[in-house]
């Protein structure tokens, strides 16, 4: 264990990888709700609701296949670099906010529905104003999941030549510097607990007094 | 006026229509209850008449104009529409909840505000108390309140009222329809209300349609309907105690009689006392407070002198010119009193 090493990896190596661990993490999971929420609310519908089983499947064999494996595809078919690193995390964000999105529209009340529509509400404005706003904990809580997932499989990233974290353990393991190893994990973990403790808060600070009253 | 003409809903998968070949009118500020037993299509009639479901055959008119030429949305904004589950939105507050149509209809802000707490205290809840707590914090028969507010917000002359006090207990129950009986004098709507409680039917309804596995059985006032029941189905579902359910559409005034003699108690004590010859008698005393009264019979029988003591032994009740009538007479048989004596304020009027 030598301090220079440590050192040397936290304050010369970690805020670069750091920085760039971010960007893909940020990058990935707005993509992800991009795509997922509004795919939720499509499979949602009535005339789309057929096909929520064999979406919703699709995802789950995308989600099954180990991150390493989805990185390793990623290589031929889109090179090397950041791009295919977050197309490749990407595919497997999208389950949990997808299948959040939909168990948290599901889950409105009917009656509530039926009043809002009965009272001449559009379908535009019910989607806006009543389930989205009820279902928004729910879907928050898909999102946390996702983010915790590319904190963690984005250290893999480096494999493909994206950089990150992954580069410092990368580099640990490559030069035995067990202080590199130390640094680019600990950042991860630390990572992974801040985004799950935010989102736990958001999740909180958006769910509606009404329903926090319970 | 809404009119309903042949119409039929038959649900996909379903063998035998929802509601079949119904036709009926309900006509301006009168309230039509739709009543029958579960799943003999009542919500399914009331929910076509606001396109919250699409008939398969028939139309529905409102005001001479059939409804499938309105856009859904439009038409429903100018319906109330209150539900036994009610409905609010459980994110918003219940001044949140009442502003949901008139924010449809654009109103400005303060109109908003001043119409939602005249509607909290039609409602009989105080606004500066209620306006800003969430649903999950009233009690159910407040959320009815907050329903029935909530459905009023723009004064539609329409209102459709899906067993609008179904979810709360008996007591709450019989109170809210009070109040909205009273509410309903001055705002005359056109009301279709469903319930399946016979009861609630007879008290709340200028007519009632019975229906029956999707057909309209039979459709009259509630008069009509307790006085002759179309067929054994109607008789059934009214129950046993058909007469006592009429007695119930009859108040004192319209069952007592006007014809009664009035003493002064002081009179007896003549040798010739100026006795009125009728059925019965109210005594009083100097004070003018009535203390008794006397029968035909009592006059034949009692010598003049003891009548005051006859009179004044025999308790004497009193109630008022709205009283329903079964409440009259269960104060009869409890005072196992002949007659009661009615009061127009505290001017005596008639007797029973
Ligand atoms: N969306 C639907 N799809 C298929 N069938 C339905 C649907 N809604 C109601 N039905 C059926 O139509 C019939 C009438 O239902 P409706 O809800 O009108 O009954 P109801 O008189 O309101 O009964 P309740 O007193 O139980 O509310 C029932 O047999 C019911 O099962
Ligand atoms: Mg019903």
């Amino acid at each position: 264990m030598s301090w220079k090493f440590f050192s040397e990896a936290l304050f010369q190596k970690a805020p670069h990888a750091l920085l760039v661990h971010l960007l893909i993490v940020f990058v990935t999971v707005s993509l992800a709700i991009v795509i997922s929420v509004p795919l939720g609310v499509l499979l949602t519908r009535r005339n789309y609701q057929r096909f929520g089983i064999v979406a919703l499947n699709i995802l789950n064999i995308l989600q099954a296949v180990p991150g390493m494996a989805v990185l390793a595809l990623a290589l031929p078919l889109f090179g090397l670099g950041l791009k295919p690193a977050i197309i490749a995390l990407l595919v497997q964000s999208l389950l949990p906010i997808v299948r959040n999105t939909i168990a948290g529209l599901l889950g409105v009340n009917n009656d509530v529905k039926e009043a809002a529509s009965g009272m001449g509400m559009s379908a535009r404005q019910i989607l806006l104003e009543v389930e989205l706003p009820l279902a928004m904990p729910i879907i928050i809580s898909g999102i946390k999941t996702t983010t915790v997932y590319v904190v963690s499989v984005g250290t893999l990233a480096s494999l493909i030549g994206a950089g990150g974290l992954g580069y410092l353990i990368m580099g640990g393991l490559a030069l035995f510097r067990f202080e590199y190893l130390i640094v680019g994990a600990g950042l991860g973990a630390l990572l992974s607990i801040f985004f799950d403790w935010a989102l736990s808060y958001l999740e909180a600070r958006i769910t509606p007094p009404g329903i926090q009253v319970e | 006026m809404i009119e309903l003409k042949g119409v039929t809903k038959l649900y996909q998968g379903q063998a035998v229509p929802a509601v079949q070949n119904l036709s009926l009118s309900i006509n301006r500020g009168e309230i039509c209850v739709f009543v029958g037993p579960s799943g003999c299509g009542k919500s399914t009639t009331l929910r076509m008449i606001n396109r919250m479901i699409e008939p398969s055959s028939g139309t529905i008119e409102i005001d001479g104009k059939n409804i499938m030429s309105s856009d859904p949305d439009s038409l429903r904004m100018g319906i109330g529409y209150v539900i036994q589950q009610i409905g609010l939105l459980p994110h918003r507050t219940i001044a949140e909840n009442i502003a949901i149509v008139p924010r449809l209809y654009k109103w400005p802000k303060e109109k908003i505000k001043s119409r939602v707490n005249e509607l909290l205290e039609m409602m009989g809840l105080d606004p500066a108390e209620t306006r800003n707590k969430y649903p999950s914090q009233l009690s159910g028969g407040q959320m009815q309140r907050v329903g029935v507010a909530r459905a009023m917000a723009v004064d539609p002359s329409i209102m459709l009222m899906d067993e609008p006090f179904g979810a709360v207990d008996p007591v709450a129950r019989n109170r809210l329809q009070d109040e909205f009986l009273r509410l309903q004098k001055e705002i005359n709507k056109t009301i279709v209300f469903v319930t399946h409680d016979i009861n609630e039917a007879i008290k709340m309804g200028d007519k009632i349609a019975i229906l029956n596995q999707g057909q309209l059985i039979q459709f009259g006032t509630p008069e009509e309907i307790l006085t002759d029941p179309a067929n054994d189905f109607v008789e059934n579902f009214i129950g046993y105690d058909r007469i006592v359910k009429k007695l119930n559409l009859y108040t004192v005034a319209e069952a007592m009689k006007t014809s009664f003699g009035l003493v002064d108690e002081a009179e007896f004590s003549g040798i010739n006392a100026k006795i009125p010859n009728a059925e019965v008698i109210f005594v009083r005393d100097q004070g003018e407070q009535l203390v008794g009264y006397l029968t035909a019979e009592d006059l034949s029988a009692q010598g003049a002198q003891r009548l005051t003591q006859v009179a004044r032994q025999k308790r004497l009740s009193f109630v008022k010119l709205n009283t329903p009538l079964p409440d009259a007479l269960s104060l009869m048989l409890e005072n196992d009193a002949d007659y009661v004596a009615v009061l127009d304020g505290d001017r005596l009027c008639g007797a029973i």
